[in-house]
């Protein structure tokens, strides 16, 4: 940690490489330390509590390292561009945020104690909003990454009153004197403190309006840390507290259920209707953090109704999401960022026909985009699978009311499912096929190797995770009957490891009948004649490529149908039907976050009038301020005297 | 493993029955049965011409179509033989593997530039999406019904004549498959093969700027489609414990019937006025749920 | 049968939350009156020939044959085919219906009673929930009255869920059936039709002036 600081001292050009070793040096150490931890001796035992992982801290400790690695081998290409255009602090500042994001990260992850976990938590917040406010140039990424801060210190403030209540009564404030208080007090209200802290960093709608304008406004690689691991930090905390939990479990499970089920379809339907394509990246990541907190929310109800199945398979499932999000997030950040980077836009409707232009972007996007959809034969369709097959099997067993609880969770996820597809088309059709809408695309080139491996990586892993999820389930399977207690040795020797064998044979069986009919095709057209001409236009002389589908048309016979939940504002002024040679006219849709405006615009815009009535009490005058202190000690005085105080 | 080529088999006549059945009601005496195959075959005899706007994505798109279709019968069962490769909760599997395909073909329809493709491509997402939640209701009553999560395990455990609220569930069922069917092919009502123009077209105009081997894999895609449907049908009507002669009889005559239904359904019935295809897809979901309290009677747990 | 003919029943009823039309509303009204008459009969079986006549004669004459026939009397006279243009959207109103099956489920779970006949009180809740959707989203007063002759027959299906007990409570019901959607009917097609094509309830609150 102490060699962080030594960044500032080099000399500019070498920074960035300095940096590099440094975090790869952590990364090793720190990956050891979690696959062995055994190896470990404690050096300091009184200043930090438990600095040996264990099975849940391990694996997110890997998550963590994996995503960091990627995210900062990319950073490396990607923040060339702005190498002459940041001063020397600003470089030295953001290198050296990122180191201590990835320590914080890795310190809440080992800290169990109450106010260490919550300095590191603050440490957390600090270096991501550094690195947000890269180019803070532009007044609008400051006012973002200052509401991003305010909003993380509220979340901060949620967490310190739940330790400090749960401290109060077992006496250690931290993840261990919960248990003690949850076996003699209620849980449920401090649970719900606690996830309203930890759902704010997650993501949970209605706590996510930071979400959406802070991953746009900040540069690529910090988007896709930040997106893929930052936020499940918030996870992390919520799956602590549920190892304690005692008591009103099927309540508590019922809350997660509900709030995740509520951001999963609320999200990608926020996400449908953006033109930003990082914002529309952003509203993913809230439905994928709803899908995980399905997946958990129904293990904490399979806890509270004794059923062994739902809870491992919620747990594993919940949890291996959490992994397979963050490598298919930061490939997709990625890959919009380069996109970004050679054509200076992120507006899709701009986009088009960059999958001539960038072949192994379009190609990484695609991975990215198949897995986020859950689409065999990648890694999102096992988690998403996981879910469904604990539901399934839940069936049979269960009472009325839970009955239609898993139907109500069923039509959730394929409903998810669904619109995820209709998303991710919109996304990777509009924006690398057809034709190029704008002149944004006429410069875009293929970017450098050194971008491409990160994604390569990513792939890499997703599509290890999707063929071979036999040994990736296994070790989630022995976190999640950790945090249950639940005992996963029927579901081993029963049929689950068969099933997803089976789901890697049949993947692979789908991979070699593509290999196979893609061979078949080209031998058949070696032998025919294959010739090529301009798309069939029905006859229109004149057709351009701005006849084609944009963004907003393509999102437009969903939002016409979800209209009153989402709220899409759209000025136009309409062709009238005698109008036979109408001027030119202007249309604009405009994507609006109704919670945003409800929750958080207005309580502010009628606070801050409330200010401006009472603004003309700072005269500015110092006998006026005066005047005042005078009257207030007057006031104390008569409370005081008629001994009302 | 005897289903695959029984499905195969069924697949070869399937289009040219719904065919001959809209003709014969039209009062024409109308093409052959092998119709189409002979279409496919010829097909397969010309050559392409692809856009200059696009790439691989296009030319990959119906390849991957018929490789997912391929994939998905991997987990169909037929009779009491099990599907090849089975296990629990396949029915996610197979639902998942199908939209892939579609996936394909929709960023494939994307990749030409038109804006005819992307009209059908807008719309086959957004129907895809709406009937994703009926097929995995349909099949979570029959796992409840059941108890099994494995479409071979379900039909052979599934008798339908076992008490008369599973019949009422099973005529529900048998409903609920011909519409899906129906739908997923982008037949009536959604969707009119037969015209080509692009305000009314889902499907068809999807694939308007295929030509020679793509879009003979393309039908055979259809084809093969309404064929496992088809199979379904027949495994969810016929016990599983009768003869395998009878299995394999009532197979093609299930089938048959099936084509001959589609063929009379889309010959009588108009198609839906395009804003009101979403509010009938959704339709679905609500029979699903239907078919879902009937089963819920059934296993008692809504005691009466 | 019987289950077919309950899940028969509640099919109409998402069909009458989808659909459009006001002739869809009469047809649909009328195959209930004719499914009502065959429940009523399936459970009515161990009564006498007076009864029997007296229910089918409510049920399939009144329900399926008169009201029907006069309901499209007054389409044709009013010459008004259709809700309003800026109607509530059939897409939510089909998504409501399909919660309001999930909490007539439930509710008639939480109401369970031995004396009370579970399927039938759910159906009842059911469609009265349909009933008064249409009531309450819809601007025209024919679609008013479309709802109300459904919640006629959640009455019916009420009266049919606590007949084991009072036998005569259903007779009494459908009496009550037979009064109201004549008053209804009848003051509709002679008064209100004349003084109003348009049949919007909007217009009603302005009679007060």
């Amino acid at each position: 940690m102490i060699l962080s600081f030594g960044i500032f001292i080099l000399p500019k050009s070498t920074r960035y490489g300095y940096t590099l070793c440094l975090i790869f040096l952590m990364v090793a150490l720190t990956s050891v330390a979690a696959l062995f931890p055994h190896l470990i001796t404690n050096p300091l035992p009184n200043l930090l509590s438990y600095t040996v992982p264990d099975t849940l801290s391990s694996f997110f400790i890997l998550l963590i390292n994996f995503t960091s690695a990627t995210a900062f081998l990319y950073s490396g290409g990607y923040l060339k561009p702005y190498y002459d255009k940041q001063t020397s602090l600003r470089w030295s500042v953001h290198l050296w945020a990122f180191v201590w994001l990835y320590i914080s990260m890795i310190l809440v992850v080992l800290l169990r104690d109450g106010y260490s976990f919550l300095i590191a938590w603050e440490l957390m917040a600090v270096s991501s909003f550094l690195l947000v406010i890269f180019e803070a140039d532009d007044r609008k990424v400051l006012k973002t990454g200052i509401n991003y801060l305010i909003q993380m210190h509220i979340g901060l403030l949620f967490l310190l009153v739940a330790f400090l209540i749960a401290g109060k009564a077992s006496g250690e404030i931290g993840f261990d004197g919960l248990k003690y208080y949850f076996s003699g007090h209620s849980n449920i209200l401090v649970f719900c403190l606690f996830f309203t802290g930890f759902g704010i960093k997650a993501g949970f709608i209605p706590l996510h309006t930071w979400l959406p304008e802070a991953h746009p406004a900040a540069p690529s690689p910090v988007s896709g840390l930040m997106s893929g691991v930052m936020i499940k930090m918030g996870i992390y905390g919520i799956i602590r507290v549920l190892f304690s939990i005692q008591s009103d479990i099927f309540i508590i499970g019922l809350i997660i259920l509900g709030f995740s089920l509520f951001s999963g379809i609320m999200g990608v339907m926020m996400a449908i209707v953006q033109h930003d394509l990082k914002r529309l990246l952003a509203y993913h990541s809230i439905e994928n953090i709803g899908i995980i907190g399905i997946g958990i929310g129904i293990g904490v109800l399979g806890m509270a109704t004794g059923n062994n199945t739902l809870t491992l398979l919620g747990f594993t499932g919940g949890l291996l999401h959490v992994l397979n999000h963050s490598l298919f997030k930061s490939l997709l950040f990625f890959n919009a960022g380069s996109v970004y980077l050679a054509t200076h836009t992120r507006n899709i409707d701009e986009l088009g026909g960059l999958g001539k232009k960038m072949p192994y972007t379009a190609a990484f996007f695609l991975i990215g985009s198949l897995a986020i959809c859950g689409l065999p034969p990648f890694n999102g369709f096992i988690s998403e699978f996981l879910i469904y097959l604990g539901l399934l099997k839940s069936f049979p067993e269960s009472s009325l009311y839970f009955s239609i609880l898993l139907l109500i969770t069923l039509i959730g996820l394929a409903l998810i499912g669904g619109l995820a597809i209709f998303c991710f088309t919109k996304a990777f059709g509009i924006v690398f096929l057809g034709q190029a809408r704008s002149k944004h695309v006429e410069n875009a080139r293929e970017v450098s190797t050194g971008m491409l491996i990160p994604s390569l990586l990513a792939s890499a892993a997703i599509l290890a995770i999707g063929l071979g999820s036999v040994w990736f389930v296994k070790p989630v399977m022995n976190i999640a009957s950790e945090i249950s207690g639940a005992n996963p040795a029927e579901l081993f020797s029963g049929r689950l490891f068969e099933t997803l064998s089976r789901i890697s044979v049949a993947g692979g069986v789908f991979i070699g009948l593509v290999v196979l009919i893609a061979l078949w095709r080209n031998l058949h057209l070696k032998k025919h004649t294959v010739a090529t001409g301009p798309t069939w236009g029905c006859g229109y002389t004149a057709g351009d490529e701005k006849q084609q589908y944009t963004a907003t048309s393509w999102a437009d016979n969903f939002s016409s149908l979800a209209n009153p939940v989402l709220g899409t504002t759209k000025r136009a002024v309409h062709i009238g039907e005698n109008d036979l040679f109408p001027h030119k006219r202007h249309f604009e849709t405009h994507p609006v976050d109704l919670f945003k405006t409800k929750m958080i615009d207005r309580p502010i815009n009628a606070m801050l009038n409330l200010f401006k009535k009472i603004a003309f009490m700072q005269t500015g005058q110092i006998q006026h301020y005066i005047l005042y202190a005078f009257l207030f000690m007057l006031l104390i005085l008569v409370l005081t005297m008629f001994k009302i105080l | 493993m005897v289903g695959i080529p029984l499905i195969l088999l069924a697949a070869f006549f399937f289009p040219g029955i719904i065919l001959r059945t809209k003709s014969i009601v039209s009062g024409r005496k109308g093409p052959g049965v092998l119709q189409p195959m002979i279409d496919i075959r010829v097909l397969m005899g010309k050559g392409s011409v692809y856009s200059t706007t696009t790439g691989w994505v296009f030319r990959i798109a119906p390849v991957i179509g018929l490789a997912t279709m391929l994939a998905a019968i991997l987990v169909v069962p037929f009779a009491k033989m099990h599907a090849v490769i089975p296990f629990q909760a396949d029915f996610v599997f197979f639902s998942y593997m199908l939209a892939l395909g579609k996936f394909f073909m929709i960023i494939g329809a994307l990749d030409t530039g038109s804006s005819f493709e992307g009209m059908g491509a807008n719309r086959e997402a957004l129907y895809s999406m709406l009937i994703e939640p009926a097929f995995l209701v349909l099949m979570g009553t029959f796992a409840m019904l059941t108890g099994f999560t494995s479409f071979s395990d379900v039909f052979t455990a599934f008798h339908l004549s076992e008490n008369p609220i599973i019949t009422v569930f099973g005529l529900i069922g048998f409903y609920l498959l011909v519409q899906i069917a129906m739908i997923e092919n982008s037949r009536m009502p959604i969707d009119d093969p037969k015209t080509h123009l692009e305000l009314t077209m889902v499907h068809e105009v999807m694939i308007l700027d295929y030509s020679g081997f793509d879009k003979a894999l393309i039908h055979i895609t259809t084809a093969i489609k309404f064929a496992v449907y088809g199979s379904l049908i027949c495994s969810s009507l016929v016990p599983s414990d009768w003869h395998p002669g009878y299995q394999i009889l009532l197979f093609f005559s299930i089938q048959a019937g099936f084509a001959i239904i589609i063929g009379l359904a889309e010959s009588f019935h108009a198609r839906n006025k395009m804003q009101k295809n979403a509010k009938f897809i959704l339709t679905l979901t609500a029979v699903a749920m239907l078919a879902f309290l009937v089963v819920l009677i059934v296993t008692n747990k809504l005691i009466i | 049968m019987f289950y077919l003919l309950i899940v028969l029943f509640a099919g109409t009823l998402v069909y009458i939350s989808t659909s459009e039309r006001f002739r869809s509303y009469a047809k649909l009204i009328a195959v209930q009156g004719v499914l009502l008459f065959a429940i009523a009969l399936m459970e009515l079986k161990t009564l006498d020939l007076g009864n029997l006549i007296f229910v089918s004669a409510e049920t399939l004459i009144f329900k399926s044959i008169v009201v029907p026939y006069f309901l499209f009397r007054i389409i044709n006279t009013t010459k008004v085919y259709k809700v309003h243009p800026k109607a509530f959207p059939s897409f939510y109103s089909l998504l409501f219906s399909m919660v309001g099956l999930i909490i007539s489920i439930i509710l008639s779970d939480v109401l369970k009673n031995p004396s009370l006949d579970a399927v039938f009180l759910m159906i009842a809740l059911f469609t009265l929930y349909t009933g008064v959707l249409l009531i309450i989203t819809h601007r025209r007063i024919f679609s008013h009255m479309i709802g109300f002759l459904v919640v006629e027959n959640a009455v019916f299906f009420f009266s049919l869920a606590v007949g084991s007990e009072m036998p005569m409570l259903i007779n009494i019901g459908i009496l009550l059936d037979i009064f109201v959607s004549v008053l209804i009917i009848g003051v509709l097609m002679n008064r209100i039709g004349t003084q109003f094509s348009d049949l919007e309830s909007n217009n009603l609150t302005s009679l007060k002036h």
